[in-house]
């Protein structure tokens, strides 16, 4: 059986796809090191016959190579089915188990939506949380943090970087800022992992979210990181699997996918990363100095090499996206019309831009069968696609000088 | 069900819009509904003759589904007599696209409403220069609001903590990167916020006018520069963790409150 390579089915479909944070596709070789577990090394790590003894050898064997990519001891990855899980088990197991040493909760406000509900459940059940807001280009300010906490703190919850806008937060700062004070730091790292180093043997974080679809793993799998020594109770209940921490057997073939693919990542982050922000940077300028009156969403240098995000004056974000569709591009938007709320991308109005201006916002992420080309794809379609809706416009004439 | 998951009809009305465009004349009326901050808005014009619908165009800033009802409803009101055209409902433009998503129903659905507020204008007497001043008043929410003059609450608090009453040439430097809303006090406070624009990439000139409240020139100049102009809204409190950090704002057009964030806040004396 022959897996189909990803960026030779994007081109035949004639598809340049540049929404590599939605979802990425599973790199072949990681499918390739999946398929044995599906019908040769079936077993469950749980049983005590041979068949259950390779499955545990494979699982613990998984484990340490996803450790490994991670700065991080075996025993300190709990396997679970995606980062959401991971962040229900990290913020609200944290918070149940240390309740008795307070009821305080700080998140950022420029975290993803599942963290935000998550927080929300936490104030439902009693937890007070507070949220910390962000600078002009989307960064935590580790000082107004900092006059955040107060006696009844336990945990704060800061992203890696932002999914949205690629901003990357002072993780690092912020983990020594907490260092010695008895409050645990959760950082969510989906929009991070693979792009730049994760290392929990520097950054004394306490528990981190992550997701194996981001390394090019399979989705419904991730992980939760818990430093040795940090207190978590489980929220899913049953076998006691993972140490008591996430019950239900084990997905032996995705963790052996995970495995693969933070393998892979050990190999070849070190020139995959300068190619896509080389594809990024590019996108970046030509938009800039080709389009009038766009603007870029984010921090300049502090940010995800794979991201591109901009607002365009006068234009509606689903429309471009429509728009661009038709054309073969694939990219996504943080306008309220696009999402199942009507409201606009709350980290865009954290940074301070105005709803009219968060409806216009257009982003570009880039992975690993993204090529040069896919700039000039998106180059020759893009100009046109932005003056054709301010042509239909009533607002750009106004809002701009004749 | 996908927001974006549009019927073909709706996705070619989307790629081809008809009748795009603005109309001149003694016989033109215009009807605009939404507001670019709920992300649609919409102008219709109606050439009328003898009661009738002799030319209609429309221009949306919008998402797919605000562009398609707009072209949609174009065709469907050609040559109609105006009070056959005011029985045409938003159901109806929906069924001719052969159904919209659920969530597009009501937020982007607002071609009907500025058709009829075209043919309000047209009975009334409006002029399209008169009706095409202002963000219509029916989009999200349809309450126009009241103008009143509001103190802004919790000032005092925050002098010296991102409360600037006047901002020295040598402080400018200290903006940058902060995010600072000016509030319109005339020529002064504009000509500041455009000198801050070299400190920082993010200057707001709030004004409860429609405009900011300029001469001639200093308007054009601010379109040409990096100020965003943040109009029909008040500022009513300052809030923040010991320092500024976000300003509630009255959207006197919406008649809503929401909240802006900001690092400074500039209040010419």
């Amino acid at each position: 059986m022959s897996v189909s390579d990803p960026g030779e089915t994007l081109a035949r479909q004639d598809i340049v796809y540049a929404d590599y944070q939605s979802a990425k596709p599973v790199d072949p070789r990681v499918v390739a090191a999946m398929l044995p577990y599906f019908t040769e090394k079936f077993g469950n790590a749980a049983s005590l016959h041979g068949v259950g003894d390779a499955a545990t050898a494979a699982l613990e064997n998984a484990r340490t190579r996803v450790a490994r990519f991670f700065g991080a001891e075996p025993k300190e990855i709990v396997f679970t089915s995606g980062a959401t899980e991971a962040s229900n088990l990290a913020i609200i197991g944290y918070a149940l188990r240390n309740r008795r040493k307070g009821d305080h909760v700080i998140i950022s406000e420029a975290e993803h939506v599942s963290i935000l509900n998550i927080a929300k459940y936490l104030e439902k059940n009693g937890f007070r949380v507070t949220r910390v807001p962000i600078d002009l280009y989307g960064r935590v300010s580790p000082k107004k943090l900092r006059a955040r906490i107060t006696d009844e703190t336990i945990l704060v919850s800061v992203q890696w970087a932002s999914t949205e806008i690629g901003t990357e937060q002072p993780i690092g700062e912020i983990a020594e800022l907490l260092t010695g004070s008895g409050i645990a730091l959760h950082s969510d790292a989906v929009a991070a992992e693979g792009l730049v180093p994760i290392d929990t043997s520097a950054v004394p974080v306490s528990l981190l979210s992550l997701s194996s679809n981001d390394l090019y793993g399979p989705r419904g799998l991730g992980a939760l990181y818990v430093r040795q020594g940090v207190q978590v109770a489980p929220v899913l209940l049953g076998g006691g699997q993972e140490r008591g921490l996430r019950s239900g057997s084990e997905d032996l073939a995705s963790i052996v996918g995970m495995a693969a693919a933070a393998d892979i990542l050990i190999a070849e982050m070190g020139a995959e990363v300068p190619r896509l922000r080389a594809i990024r940077d590019r996108l970046v300028e030509r938009v800039l100095t080709e389009i009038p009156d766009a603007h870029l969403n984010g921090h300049r240098e502090q940010r995800m090499p794979n991201n591109a995000h901009f607002r365009f004056e006068g234009v509606e974000g689903e429309a471009m996206v429509l728009s661009l569709r038709d054309q073969g591009i694939a990219a996504a938007t943080g306008s309220a019309c696009s999402s199942k709320t009507l409201e606009p991308s709350h980290t865009l109005l954290s940074c301070g831009l105005l709803h009219e201006e968060a409806h216009g916002s257009l982003e570009f992420t880039f992975g690993r069968w993204s090529r040069a080309a896919d700039v000039e794809r998106i180059m020759a379609a893009l100009p046109g696609v932005i003056a054709r809706l301010r042509s239909l416009s009533p607002l750009y004439k106004t809002t701009t000088p004749a | 069900m996908k927001s974006t998951q549009y019927t073909e009809k709706t996705l070619e009305h989307f790629r081809n819009p008809r009748n795009v465009g603005t109309l001149e004349g003694p016989n033109v009326a215009v009807g605009r509904v939404g507001n670019p901050v709920c992300g649609d808005m919409m102008d219709i014009y109606i050439e009328v003759e003898n009661d009738r619908i002799k030319d209609i165009k429309f221009q949306t800033f919008g998402c797919g589904s605000a562009v398609a009802t707009s072209s949609m409803i174009t065709e469907l009101v050609q040559g109609m007599t105006l009070d056959d055209a005011l029985k045409v409902s938003r159901g109806d433009v929906a069924d001719a696209l052969e159904g919209l998503p659920p969530i597009k129903m009501h937020c982007s659905n607002l071609a009907a409403d500025a058709l009829h507020e075209a043919i309000k204008n047209w009975r009334e007497g409006i002029k399209p220069e008169d009706a095409t001043k202002t963000p219509g008043g029916t989009a999200c929410h349809p309450t126009p609001a009241a103008v009143a003059e509001i103190e802004i609450a919790k000032l005092d608090e925050y002098e010296g903590k991102g409360l600037y009453r006047r901002v020295a040439v040598d402080e400018l430097p200290q903006l940058a990167d902060q995010r600072v809303v000016v509030l319109d006090t005339g020529d002064r406070a504009a000509q500041l916020a455009m000198d801050l624009t070299d400190h920082t990439g993010r200057v707001v000139l709030m004004t409860t006018g429609k405009g900011p409240s300029v001469s001639a020139a200093m308007r054009s100049a601010l379109r040409l520069s990096d100020v965003k102009i943040l109009a029909e809204a008040q500022p009513l409190e300052l809030l923040g963790e010991g320092e500024l950090e976000r300003i509630r704002v009255h959207d006197l057009n919406e008649d809503e409150e929401y909240e802006l964030t900001a690092d400074a806040f500039v209040l010419l004396e």
